[in-house]
């Protein structure tokens, strides 16, 4: 099947070319923006932390506001949901361990489901 | 064999120079995907960690896809107000009429006032119209430039009048003999026309800024402002946002660019 010469045009190659790709993108957010954040909190043996209080903050225009809580399970693993954001800051807190780091995620697009490469680590040991 | 190396000595010197005149281009995507500091010492020549979190950024902080949007509509506006007014302008003055020399002047001395001195009759007229905050009376004094009703006056007059003539034995009127004598063997015309009137619409700044009065009806160069005014200190995202304000009028240049030349340096060898 032969294109007629106006479909080989730049003018419409491009173009749709361009929509082509916008329209594989939206489909990849569509089924990858689930809004949840998920990872772990490790001490700084390596070993998980349970019990502890992980904070999800989120980007206000220049600033960070505090959104949701929740805490990890036995594994040291904690999951939040409903994040509709694309720049979060998540910290660590535990009584015996104080603060972790607080660690920057930036996301691709809002509501992107992401699982953190690396844990979330206190400074010090569980005893 | 000396010729040969001439040559390549040429294109070297040639490439070089190229490469220098993008060296701007480069810096400001490398600043948009690194976020580095642009007063940084010494430079980086290669970016460190590339990243396009400051795209998106931009799409986020600040309503994009909505300025976006009224750039695209004022500027399609723009691009079909200019090839429609322009040919109509340009073919008539292929014609001889009384005073066409006159009008011919005319035109020429008004591309020596700047718009900035109209700006005020303009937003007057503007608003005597009732299109105060609209598109088109954002795309209102854009819709005709004078510079290419001569590229579409220069590249009818290249037009065979033997053609037109056979065109109007077969029974065309004015308005048909332009569109479908003229218009198709002028398509270096209508392609410059298309890049210079879309790249006037996409980057006018001052115009927008004076008729706008809803932020919703902002178009990208004031979103640009307005970014800059927020965040002045985010250098990356601000890389990033004047990336994305450029992109597509590069795409439509380089969609274009072969027709745009030609259009161009075929209207320069008129009298």
């Amino acid at each position: 099947m032969r294109l007629p010469d106006w479909a080989k045009s730049r003018w419409v190659v491009v173009p749709l070319s361009a929509a082509a790709c916008i329209a594989a993108w939206n489909g990849y957010v569509v089924l990858n923006a689930g809004g949840v954040v998920e990872g772990r909190v490790v001490d700084g043996a390596g070993r998980p932390v349970p019990g502890a209080t992980v904070i999800l903050l989120e980007r206000n225009f220049i600033t960070h506001n505090e959104r949701q809580r929740t805490t990890t399970d036995a594994a040291g693993r904690f999951r939040f949901t409903g994040n509709d954001n694309h720049s979060l800051q998540l910290e660590a807190e535990s009584a015996p361990l104080g603060r972790s780091d607080r660690r920057l995620v930036r996301l691709m697009f809002r509501a992107e489901n992401v699982t953190l490469a690396e844990p979330l680590r206190f400074a010090g040991r569980l005893p | 064999m000396r010729r040969r190396s001439l040559l390549l000595l040429r294109h070297a010197c040639l490439a070089m120079l190229s490469c220098a005149m993008l060296v701007p281009f480069y810096w400001v995507v490398k600043t948009a995907i690194t976020g580095e500091n642009i007063y940084a010492y010494p430079p980086r020549i290669l970016p460190q960690n590339p990243h396009l979190f400051n795209f998106v950024d931009v799409w986020y902080l600040i309503p994009f896809p909505r300025y976006l949007l009224n750039s695209l509509i004022v500027s399609a506006l723009v691009v079909a107000g200019n090839v429609v007014l322009n040919a109509m302008a340009g073919y008539a003055l292929t014609k001889n009429f009384a005073g066409k020399q006159a009008v011919l002047l005319l035109l020429l001395s008004s591309m020596l006032v700047p718009f900035q001195a109209t700006i005020i009759p303009a937003y007057l007229i503007t608003a005597r119209l009732g299109l105060l905050n609209s598109y088109l009376g954002l795309a209102l004094p854009l819709l005709s430039a004078i510079v290419c009703i001569f590229i579409f006056k220069a590249a009818f007059e290249a037009v065979p009048q033997s053609l037109i003539d056979a065109a109007r034995i077969d029974g065309l009127g004015e308005a048909r003999i332009v569109l479908l004598v003229l218009m198709p063997l002028s398509k270096a015309a209508v392609a410059t026309n298309v890049i210079l009137a879309f790249i006037w619409s996409w980057n006018a700044f001052l115009w927008p800024l004076i008729i706008t009065r809803d932020p919703s009806m902002q178009t990208l160069p004031l979103g640009l402002a307005r970014f800059l005014s927020y965040l002045e200190d985010t250098t990356g995202a601000l890389y990033a946002f004047a990336v994305m304000v450029l992109a597509p009028s590069i795409f439509v240049f380089l969609m274009a660019q072969k027709e745009f030349i030609r259009g161009l340096t075929s209207g320069a060898t008129k009298g």
